[in-house]
């Protein structure tokens, strides 16, 4: 196949088998450009090669996926070896089988004959049943299902294999009341306990089909080295037809209320309830072969055909939903494609990707909930109509009957589930992403990434009390007493009308399907132990606190009350409605986000008597982390606005500023308080006057020598442009210089003007307003231009970058555009915030917050909203944070830019030309590359850091942090101490810097908060101050600046600015390799002789002791905790 | 590290002080408190033979490896015992070309974070230098007498220096922008002097300013001009006119296929290696 492109003949591979071994031995996988000879480009094409380019055009999205597809087939197809060795086993089996001895026959409640060690695998509830069972060997032995059609799946290998039960066995009314199931039961204990004496299996166990309890299988696993090869499912079925068709259609009744309850009939006469599902369960058994006939007839010779439905099955699992009772399994969807062949929306010339596609088409546009369709085209008038079925199953799908019901068990919120995930994927398909294949196929949905909030309810012996609140007692008739699945749909449909408008999509966990040994009694319906519900969240329902009822004259409102219960109230409203509404109780954005909850509990309590200690919500798990120090109840996003507010103010007073020499010609943000996407917001500071030592003459408080260190107060960055004009000097020494007597006069002029304190210096003003502190820096727009010229020898002028010009170009004109464009994201998705300062709030826990530039922090944390593929925008802090995990440790930096599209300014074609040109100078870019409209060379963020080492510690670190966090979140049981993942591990640094939280200004914002801590002068009240507060004075950050300054060449210093109380050293291996003199490597360093010759080692006994001297005052201790310095 | 110093010690002591050529090691230690020291390592300023120097030959000690914390007067106060000190600069590498004149204004050029530094001392007699190398140390540079800040103390002191005075800076700034305008004023009138009047050779000098102005000569502007011209021919032209046009475009697709195929089956290559396709 890859020959057809190379030519034929010896040379084709030759060629290929170069190229391959380029490719792969780069070892660190890096991509390199391509290079082809022109003679390659351009030679005669062969037929095959165009037939090639043509089928790739027209049945695939790119070569690019073809091959992708391809590869992954290959990856999970059965090979043809490992086929054999399944057939070979699957024909011992059959032997084993037909050998098992025969038994005499007795009652069936006479179970005396079974030995001891094997259990029947079914709970004989009511025990007594009428009927007469003995062991005979079966019938008939079939292979069914996909091991047949070639489209099983790695790494699971199932073969379903049919038991034909022998019709001596069975009585003529076995279809009523269980009695067919417990005789499959028996049949398949006996077969258990004589086939578990075989040696030629590792092991036999009980399981049940599909999730269903009335239904065990038998499961045989080879023994030996193929343990793992195979699973053999021995299913036994009832001889062809052996119950009659119409006493099993949804309307009838086949469990009697009086033997199932156990009372006499009452004598009113009142119809037995339908078992419908009973019914279809008794169908499947019946149609095993002739649904593998139908779809061999269907997918028997296209291969196309094969590989979607492989396709499919990987989709499907990627995203849970294959398994489980109400599962849409993998023969389902094999199911749905024979359909989809029947209508003639797939030809069976198709190729594997359409196939995918067509389906996913089809089920993304067809609500089989309202809609149902069949396989069956008859038009036999003794048929049931469609209708019938769908008043007895929530999602209708008939099989070529047309009186079985494929999808009997699928709940109305899977299918709906499977129809979002099938749009999503539809979306992400027309979308022509790059990254398509890897984002369909190949990334799991786990359900704690995918929803953004989790509802657990256990122990589930609590839902048969819900059953009974519910009165669902003909349902529990129907499924033989499961009252998880009975309780299951009633409970999401209540969920569904509950959340409303802040609801996107319900969905909930299926029991796994369990095996047991047999031996063991086959496990109870509460033994999966938790009931799990995702919610996916509709973030603009999200901000609403009110329920808004009918009017309370009209007749709805009863209703409304009855759902409501005692929180319903009458309300009136400011256009004189007096209505039913209800109002929760939440005054910030976190609480809002957590309305879902008080939703959840008021009502289970209130219709399924599930009180709220059966109720674990996890979704605000997280926001203790971003909480500030006072409030409890909000995550900062309040604070944040206020903030913004106050700048937005300013900005209009300068607009509206009277007397400057040239207008302002835009004032622009371009600090993270600004994007909101700093952690801990800034609260307006009231310095208390005797905390400091004044400064009356340039009306500043200082620090005192004597104090604690006074509260840190980080001015916030505004940039105020003014217009260009003449008078502007045409040279950079000259234009600091009017910039700095700008600044003096915005000084004068705000304090004259808007009676706001304020302190010029040449690069910037400060502004004290309201309490916050802003840092105004004046900007010409030209400036990083003239920084830029340079002139050649013979007077042409060229622009070229210098590091001046490139700072200044990101300070002036690259933030403010990042922070307006962050700003509106916000003001799309409001979890942005909160993601982002999570996030932020980790790396820095991390102790990495040094390394990692703010801004590609908030990068990261934008392009999980702006390209959230495979998954929906985040609505709760904590799945975002979850896929910020998933993303830094998946990320494959070294070969991929991080596009973030703001403001979907980058079409398609841009971002393939993006990714072009970033493979053809990887080598001169950052490790780390983030792209964005206003940015798609440089990376500017980047830039400076982080470093590969850096890069890789953070991926591993995520890496190991997201497992945990998601095990502690899932865990029914409450997540145990949420902040583990937030410690950083101190065993891997050299030397330890134990900081005095007296001098760590910001001490009560680290992960673990000290319970108390030293007084930062702050009033409670606003006093008269109009003297500015002490501005960014952070003694570790200027301790770090120092050690950096001084041993950066010799070792890495990490330090988590939010109260960190320990600042870990690493030293750097390659400085500490013996050198030779030279002048300028002498720092810190002294010489020693070597073998008689002098080289130069760092002096690090006299280093540690610099350690301590150059924090005097802030350094409680220096560990010297590694041996690895010795030389 | 007990054991360690021990061997180190027994090491030198082996070999004596480890001797570089040219230079001699001078103990220098924070206080009397700390343990160990660093090496200042001196020599006199030396250089080659016709380069020019801002320091004079003889007279100035040349210092490697001057500790963060060790400040100009501090050096100074501890060589005085060699002689007289004249000047003490401290630079972050070693600067063989002059160093500006006239000190940087404090407000444009703010000082860095000091790390390890080199120093030339400037004594005023020659014989200053030799006494000098032949120190024996170890140095103090933090006394009783005369205590160095480090720590909080200093950084609360480097924050008070920093909160700024408008008024230093406003005369600062007028008085550079008074020189400045005065130099602008002179370039000008002696531009307006030479406008049409030929030099030596007969050539007229054309300028921006004059009464015709003529296109900058920037990059920028001679790019424009090209693209122009670009655009303009492309506009003339016609596409897949004639038929060796019309194949030539069709190889070219093909060429661009065959080089997209490559780069696919190199990606599909570099993830099969790192198993990528192991969906789960």
């Amino acid at each position: 196949m890859e020959s057809a492109l190379e030519g034929t003949g010896k040379e084709g591979k030759k060629e290929s088998l170069k190229k391959r071994k380029i490719a792969v031995s780069p070892g660190e996988g890096l991509l390199q450009p391509v290079k082809l000879s022109r003679a390659e480009l351009y030679k005669e094409p062969t037929n095959e090669e165009l037939s090639r380019l043509r089928e790739t055009e027209s049945l695939f999205h790119s070569s690019l996926l073809r091959l992708q597809v391809e590869e992954l087939l290959k990856e999970v197809r059965l090979s043809e070896k490992k086929k054999e060795r399944i057939d070979a086993f699957l024909r011992e089996v059959n032997q084993r089988i037909m050998k098992v001895p025969s038994t005499p026959e007795t009652e069936l409640t006479n179970q005396a004959w079974l030995p001891d060690g094997v259990q029947v695998p079914i709970h004989q509830v009511p025990y007594t049943v009428k009927g007469r069972f003995h062991f005979l060997p079966p019938a008939q032995v079939t292979v069914v299902g996909s091991y047949l059609l070639g489209t099983c799946i790695r790494p699971d290998i199932n073969v379903d294999v049919a038991l034909t039960i022998p019709r001596e066995i069975l009585q003529d009314k076995d279809g009523l009341n269980q009695r067919y199931f417990r005789k499959r039961a028996l049949y398949l204990a006996h077969l258990a306990h004589h086939l578990a004496k075989d040696p030629l299996f590792g092991s036999v166990r009980f399981s049940y089909t599909n999730g269903c309890h009335l239904k065990p299988s038998l499961l045989l696993r080879p023994h030996g080295k193929d343990e793992h090869l195979v699973t053999i499912r021995l299913h036994p079925c009832p001889p062809p037809n052996f119950f009659r068709p119409c006493r099993l259609l949804p309307s009838k009744s086949n469990v009697r209320s009086a033997w199932y309850r156990g009372q006499s009939p009452s004598g009113d006469g009142s119809p037995e309830p339908p078992t419908p599902h009973y019914n279809t369960w008794l169908l499947q058994d019946t149609a095993l072969e002739s649904h593998v006939q139908l779809l061999s007839a269907v997918l028997g010779s296209a291969s196309g055909l094969k590989d979607g439905v492989a396709l499919l099955k990987v989709w499907l699992r990627q995203r849970e939903l294959d398994k489980g009772l109400g599962g849409f399994s993998g023969f389902l969807v094999s199911m749905v494609v024979a359909f989809l062949v029947s209508t003639r929306k797939i030809h069976t010339t198709m190729s594997g990707y359409q196939v995918l596609r067509s389906t996913l088409q089809f089920l993304a546009s067809t609500d089989l909930t309202v809609n149902g369709v069949s396989l069956c085209f008859s038009s036999d008038p003794s048929l049931p109509a469609l209708a019938d079925f769908h008043q007895a199953f929530p999602v209708v799908f008939l099989d070529s009957s047309g009186r079985l019901n494929l999808c009997a068990d699928v709940t109305a919120s899977t299918y709906h589930q499977v129809q979002h995930e099938a749009r999503l994927s539809m979306a992400l398909l027309d979308s022509k992403a790059d990254d398509g294949f890897q984002l369909l196929l190949m990334t799991p949905k786990p359900m704690i990434r995918a929803f953004d909030h989790i509802v657990h309810l256990r122990p589930l012996s609590r839902l048969q009390a819900a059953c009974h609140r519910l009165k669902l007692w003909p349902e529990l008739q129907d499924l033989g007493g499961d009252y998880v699945s009975a309780a299951l749909g009633p409970l999401t449909t209540l969920l569904e009308q509950g959340l409303g408008s802040r609801l996107q999509l319900l969905a909930h966990s299926r029991p796994p399907a369990s095996e047991w040994d047999i031996n063991q009694e086959p496990p109870k319906h509460r033994d999966p132990g938790v009931l799990t519900l995702g919610l996916l969240l509709r973030p603009e329902g999200l901000t609403s606190v009110l329920e808004l009822g009918p009017e309370a004259d009209q007749p709805e409102a009863a209703n409304f009350r009855q759902f409501w219960g005692s929180r319903s109230e009458l309300r009136r409203f400011q256009d004189g409605a007096i209505r039913e509404a209800v109002v929760w109780e939440a005054a910030s954005m976190a609480q809002k986000r957590l309305i879902p909850h008080q939703v959840v509990t008021h009502l289970l309590a209130l219709h399924a008597d599930i009180p709220d200690t059966c109720v674990h919500y996890t979704g605000g798990l997280l926001d203790a982390l971003i909480q500030g120090l006072k409030e409890t109840s909000s995550t900062g996003e309040e604070a944040l606005a206020a903030a913004v507010r106050c700048y937005d103010d300013l900005s209009r007073l300068l607009w509206g500023l009277d007397g400057l020499p040239l207008t302002v010609s835009a004032v622009q943000g371009a600090h993270p308080v600004l994007r909101y996407t700093e952690v801990f917001p800034p609260a307006p500071v009231r310095p208390a006057h005797s905390f400091h030592e004044q400064l009356r003459e340039r009306a500043s408080l200082l620090p005192r020598p004597d104090k604690p260190c006074p509260a840190y107060v980080e001015p916030m960055t505004v940039v105020c442009h003014l217009e260009g004009s003449g008078q502007w000097p045409q040279d950079a020494e000259a234009i600091r210089r009017v910039r700095a007597a700008f600044q003096l006069r915005l000084a004068e002029l705000l304090t004259q003007q808007h009676g706001l304190p304020c302190r010029a210096t040449a690069t910037h003003t400060d502004v004290l307003k309201d309490g916050f502190v802003f840092r105004i820096r004046v900007a010409y727009h030209r400036e990083p231009q003239i920084l830029k010229e340079t002139r050649s020898p013979e007077g042409m002028v060229s622009l070229r970058d210098t590091p001046a010009s490139l700072r200044f170009e990101r300070d002036t004109r690259q933030l403010p555009l990042l922070t307006s464009a962050l700003h509106g994201l916000q003001q799309q998705h409001p979890a942005f915030s909160a993601v982002a300062r999570l996030a932020k709030r980790w790396v820095r826990a991390q102790l990495l917050g040094g390394e990692v530039t703010d801004e590609s922090l908030d990068l990261v944390a934008a392009a999980l909203f702006l390209h959230p593929e495979p998954f929906t925008p985040p609505s709760s802090p904590q799945v975002g944070f979850l896929r910020f995990l998933f993303l830094m440790s998946t990320f494959d930096w070294k070969n991929n830019p991080l596009i973030v599209n703001l403001n979907n300014e980058l079409t398609a074609e841009e971002q393939v030309e993006i990714r072009s040109v970033f493979l053809a100078t990887r080598a001169k870019l950052p490790v780390m590359v983030i792209v964005t409209p206003q940015d798609r060379k440089s990376s500017v963020w980047t830039q400076d850091g982080p470093s590969p080492q850096i890069l890789h510690q953070l991926v591993v670190l995520a890496a190991e942090a997201l497992p945990v966090l998601e095990k502690q979140l899932m865990d029914p049981r409450g997540p145990g101490d949420i902040r583990t993942v937030f410690r950083p591990p101190l065993d891997m640094y050299d030397v330890l810097i134990r900081l005095a939280p007296r001098h760590i200004p910001r001490h009560r914002q680290a992960v673990d908060s000290p319970a108390a801590s030293f007084c930062r002068g702050l009033l409670a009240e606003p006093g008269p101050s109009s003297l500015m507060p002490v501005l960014g004075y952070d003694p570790p950050q200027l301790y770090l600046a120092q050690l950096r300054e001084a041993f950066g060449h010799l070792a890495l210093f990490f330090y988590d600015q939010h109260g960190g109380e320990v600042i870990g050293v690493l030293w750097k291996p390659t400085s500490f390799q013996p050198q030779p003199f030279k002048a300028s490597n002498t720092k810190g360093r002294m010489v020693v002789s070597q073998g008689g010759e002098p080289v130069m080692v760092p002096n690090v006994e006299a280093i540690l002791e610099d350690f301590a001297i150059l924090g005097e005052g802030l350094v409680q201790a220096v560990e010297a905790r590694s041996e690895r310095w010795t030389v | 590290m007990v054991a360690r110093r021990r061997k180190r010690a027994a090491q030198e002591s082996d070999s004596g002080v480890p001797i570089l050529p040219g230079y001699s090691a001078i103990p220098i230690k924070f206080s009397e408190k700390q343990q160990s020291s660093h090496y200042l390592y001196v020599r006199e300023h030396k250089v080659r033979e016709g380069t020019r120097s801002s320091w004079p030959q003889k007279r100035t000690l040349f210092v490697l490896n001057v500790p963060p914390y060790c400040t100009e007067e501090c050096l100074s106060r501890l060589l005085s015992p060699c002689g007289p000190v004249q000047s003490v600069e401290l630079q972050e590498k070693p600067e063989l070309a002059e160093s500006p004149k006239e000190p940087p204004s404090k407000f444009f050029h703010p000082k860095p974070v000091p790390g390890f530094q080199v120093a030339y001392v400037l004594f005023q007699k020659p014989g200053s230098v030799s006494a000098a190398l032949a120190l024996k140390g170890p140095l103090l540079v933090s006394t009783e007498s005369h205590p160095v800040r480090s720590g909080v103390l200093k950084w609360i002191r480097d924050y008070t220096d920093s909160v700024p005075d408008p008024e230093a800076l406003r005369v600062e700034v007028d008085a550079f922008m008074e020189t400045y305008d005065r130099k602008i004023a002179e370039e000008e009138a002696k531009a307006k002097e030479e406008e049409g009047i030929p030099d030596d050779e007969g050539w007229v000098k054309v300028t921006r300013r004059g009464r015709r102005p003529v296109l900058p000569r920037t990059e920028a502007a001679s790019l424009r001009v090209l693209e122009r011209e670009r655009r303009k021919r492309a506009r003339k032209e016609l596409l897949n006119f004639y038929a060796w046009q019309h194949r030539e475009t069709k190889m070219e697709h093909l060429a661009q296929l065959r080089k997209k195929f490559e780069e696919d089956k190199q990606r599909i290559e570099l993830m099969r290696a790192q198993r990528k396709f192991r969906p789960y």
